[in-house]
């Protein structure tokens, strides 16, 4: 069974996607095609938009591996095989030396990978290099798509693969000593390496608390597209400022709200008292008065309502406005003060 | 311009670009870094004989300024050793640069030629003086050289070093090593050992200790000093440093060289990648450290030669790969056990049975194999 996943990316995805159709033809083998717009709600072209052309590889990364499980699952298979080749595991190997993901790297060089509760996935062309494979595909005239992604030459992956490149044309069998040297490496027993356990949102497996797509979505979600990248010891501290945020915004909306309903009411007898020369001075804070007779456009009926409800406080309102009034511009209008204070003030005071 | 620890307005040492420190700070933080090394493994006893080794470039001259003022400090704090200083000499030039550093302290240096490597047994050199030696002695060594690529040549003169040094803390009774590698070097031989498999050695060649052999360690105490912290000292002390470096070789002849720009140009952009390098090699460690039988040890490098594991490895992988390539057509079943061990003398001579997967993987490419003889001879 064929499984492909659609990240979203333009020129790249979209055809190498004909592609896999035509292997599905020619090898005669259902073919399943996930998306991640359906899956998170993302393409990778918005998430790039969102957080710029470095580390979104972690975005498409994170988000393949948990839809290649649901996919896996979802097609009820025992195991997945990926194309991986040597070079690609070497460059792995390489990379997270670089990064000092030490978890990773006691994992990255086995051929199978994957624990209690997850479909196990295969490398059978761990030990091909991939000049080999491309002989072979030119040999067996197999149809290939061979565009590199278009977000590639600015991952950090790039950095290690022109390493491996260099050391490729001086020693070719470097590649394969490499993916030896991480076999037959071993950790510190006293180094302390991650548990896994089920993420608290969506269940897959997670290392920590909540899962890193869970993460990533929500930072998304929210518009902190950094959430996710970076320590994730941080990430509870940043929403935690985000969400007192939200809330400062919340109740500062819900004043501004009350005020609105009473701006509703004085709007209509502003509009209604106010023609020629009094409309002007009413008119000076131009953006108020357009944004009330929309809404009182709007809410006709829910205006006779709170004029009901508020009717008494409607009265304390203005005068505290009144008070309160320091405008030059509308301090000799005593009638309309009502109107254009409580108008104009609370839409700049916020 | 304050000085980020004691707040003098005298700063004038910039560590990664910017931490401000002052003369006295700066040099009193790499001392600290150098004594703490030593003092946090409680490797030394009471007045051992430490054998130094210097090569006269730049970690080197630190090595033997820091040691030095650890000397001659009179308290409790004074560093209790007894150096014995030792120089590899491999051309006439570097020596007397050497053999000056050490005058200006009064210190004595024992210099043997490199070329001894080709005989088993050594002497105890003459003090302070140019080495004497054999003429039939360099032309075996540089046929030996010159029998090997660059990548192979730069691994196997680090394995000569080794055996050299071990070899005459034996001879002038020493039981411990003090090389100065400092965190750039040993980044780059992390990687150079990934790239040329020597993954499970690491902990010996990059690690704060090296106890391959049952009666020398070789300890790095400068492993956490950098290479920026180096220059800044040398500047700061006015030490003379061995310029005369090995001829430029042409970049990108061998992985050595490969590594090392790599790394120094990923460095400019990501200031973290040397720590987060030498962070990771702390944390790599030896497969089986604690097996009570005694393993056989590779003749070139004594790193512990592991049997046959059961699951597969790249090595089967090769080995395989070269069968089914050398193969006719026409050949239908595979014996690939029998196969295997002719294949095996081929591209991994005396693999687990003489040699490391590296230094295996190296004797293959030597020409007609120039190494001495009562090497691959020894037994055990």
């Amino acid at each position: 069974m064929l499984l492909s996943i659609d990240e979203g990316i333009t020129g790249y995805r979209d055809d190498s996607l004909e592609t896999v159709k035509q292997n599905r033809d020619d090898y005669e083998m259902p073919l399943k095609i996930l998306s991640y717009k359906d899956l998170y709600g993302w393409t990778m072209d918005e998430i790039v938009a969102q957080i710029g052309r470095k580390n979104n590889c972690t975005f498409c990364g994170v988000f393949r591996r948990q839809a290649l499980d649901r996919g896996a699952a979802m097609l009820n298979v025992k195991c997945i095989a990926t194309g991986h080749n040597a070079d690609d595991i070497a460059e792995t190997v390489l990379m997270n030396v670089l990064r000092g993901d030490i978890a990773r790297l006691k994992r990255c060089t086995a051929i199978t990978t994957g624990s209690e509760g997850t479909i196990p996935r295969v490398k059978p062309l761990k030990y091909t290099y991939e000049k080999e494979i491309v002989m072979y595909a030119h040999y067996k005239k197999l149809v290939y798509f061979s565009t590199e992604c278009v977000f590639a030459p600015n991952a950090y992956r790039g950095h290690a693969r022109a390493l491996l490149k260099d050391m490729e044309k001086i020693r070719p069998s470097c590649i394969m000593d490499i993916i030896y040297s991480g076999e037959t490496m071993s950790i510190k027993e006293e180094v302390s390496l991650p548990t896994q356990r089920l993420c608290i949102r969506c269940n897959f497996v997670s290392s920590q608390e909540v899962c890193k797509a869970c993460v990533l979505l929500e930072g998304l979600n929210k518009g902190l597209p950094k959430l996710g990248i970076g320590k994730s010891s941080k990430v509870k501290k940043l929403l935690d400022e985000y969400n007192t945020r939200q809330n400062n915004l919340e109740t500062a909306v819900k004043d501004l709200e009350d005020c609105n309903i009473t701006d509703k009411k004085t709007s209509k007898t502003c509009k209604n008292i106010s023609n020629g020369f009094k409309q002007k001075e009413c008119n000076a804070t131009n953006c108020c008065t357009n944004k009330t007779e929309r809404n009182v456009e709007k809410n006709n009926e829910k205006l006779q309502t709170v004029l009901d409800k508020y009717s008494l406080e409607n009265n304390s309102q203005v005068k505290l406005d009144e008070e309160d009034s320091d405008d030059s511009e509308i301090k000799h209008q005593d009638e309309d003060d009502t109107c254009s204070s409580s108008c104009g003030r609370l839409g700049v005071g916020f | 311009m304050k000085c980020k620890k004691c707040n003098s307005s005298s700063a004038l040492i910039i560590l990664r670009k910017k931490d401000l420190y002052c003369r006295e700070c700066f040099l009193a933080n790499v001392t600290h870094k150098f004594r703490s090394s030593i003092g946090k493994n409680k490797i030394l006893g009471k007045a051992d004989n430490v054998l130094i080794c210097l090569s006269g470039k730049e970690g080197s001259t630190v090595l033997l300024d820091l040691i030095n003022n650890a000397l001659s400090l009179d308290n409790h704090k004074k560093l209790r050793i007894t150096p014995i200083f030792l120089h590899l000499c491999e051309n006439y030039e570097t020596i007397k640069n050497v053999i000056e550093q050490c005058q200006k302290y009064n210190y004595d240096l024992y210099s043997p030629h490199i070329s001894e490597y080709v005989q088993s047994k050594s002497h105890i050199p003459i003090v302070n003086s140019l080495p004497i030696v054999n003429n039939e002695l360099i032309e075996e060594y540089n046929n030996m050289q010159n029998s090997m690529l660059p990548t192979v040549k730069d691994d196997f003169i680090t394995n000569i070093k080794r055996t050299l040094y071990i070899r005459y803390a034996k001879l002038l009774n020493c039981k411990y090593i003090f090389t100065g590698e400092t965190t750039t070097t040993l980044a780059t031989k992390l990687l150079v050992n990934l790239a040329i498999g020597r993954g499970s050695q690491v902990q010996s060649d990059v690690g704060f200790l090296d106890s391959r052999d049952m009666e020398i360690k070789i300890i790095r105490p400068m492993k956490d000093i950098s290479e920026e912290e180096l220059k800044l000292y040398i500047n700061s002390k006015n030490l003379k440093v061995n310029d005369k470096q090995t001829s430029k070789e042409n970049e990108h002849t061998s992985l050595q060289t490969v590594i090392s720009t790599f790394v120094s140009s990923l460095q400019e952009n990501f200031p973290s990648t040397i720590s987060t390098i030498c962070k990771t090699a702390d944390k790599i460690g030896l497969q089986d450290e604690c097996d009570n039988e005694r393993h056989n040890m590779c003749v070139i490098c004594q790193s512990i030669l592991k049997p046959d594991e059961k699951a597969i490895s790249a090595l089967d992988a090769t080995s395989i790969s070269k069968i089914v390539s050398l193969r006719k057509h026409t050949d239908s079943a595979i014996d690939v056990d029998m196969e295997k061990n002719v294949i095996n003398s081929t591209i991994f001579p005396y693999i687990h049975n003489r040699l490391c997967y590296a230094c295996s993987r190296n004797y293959a490419e030597i020409k007609q194999s120039k190494i001495p003889s009562y090497i691959i001879e020894t037994q055990k």
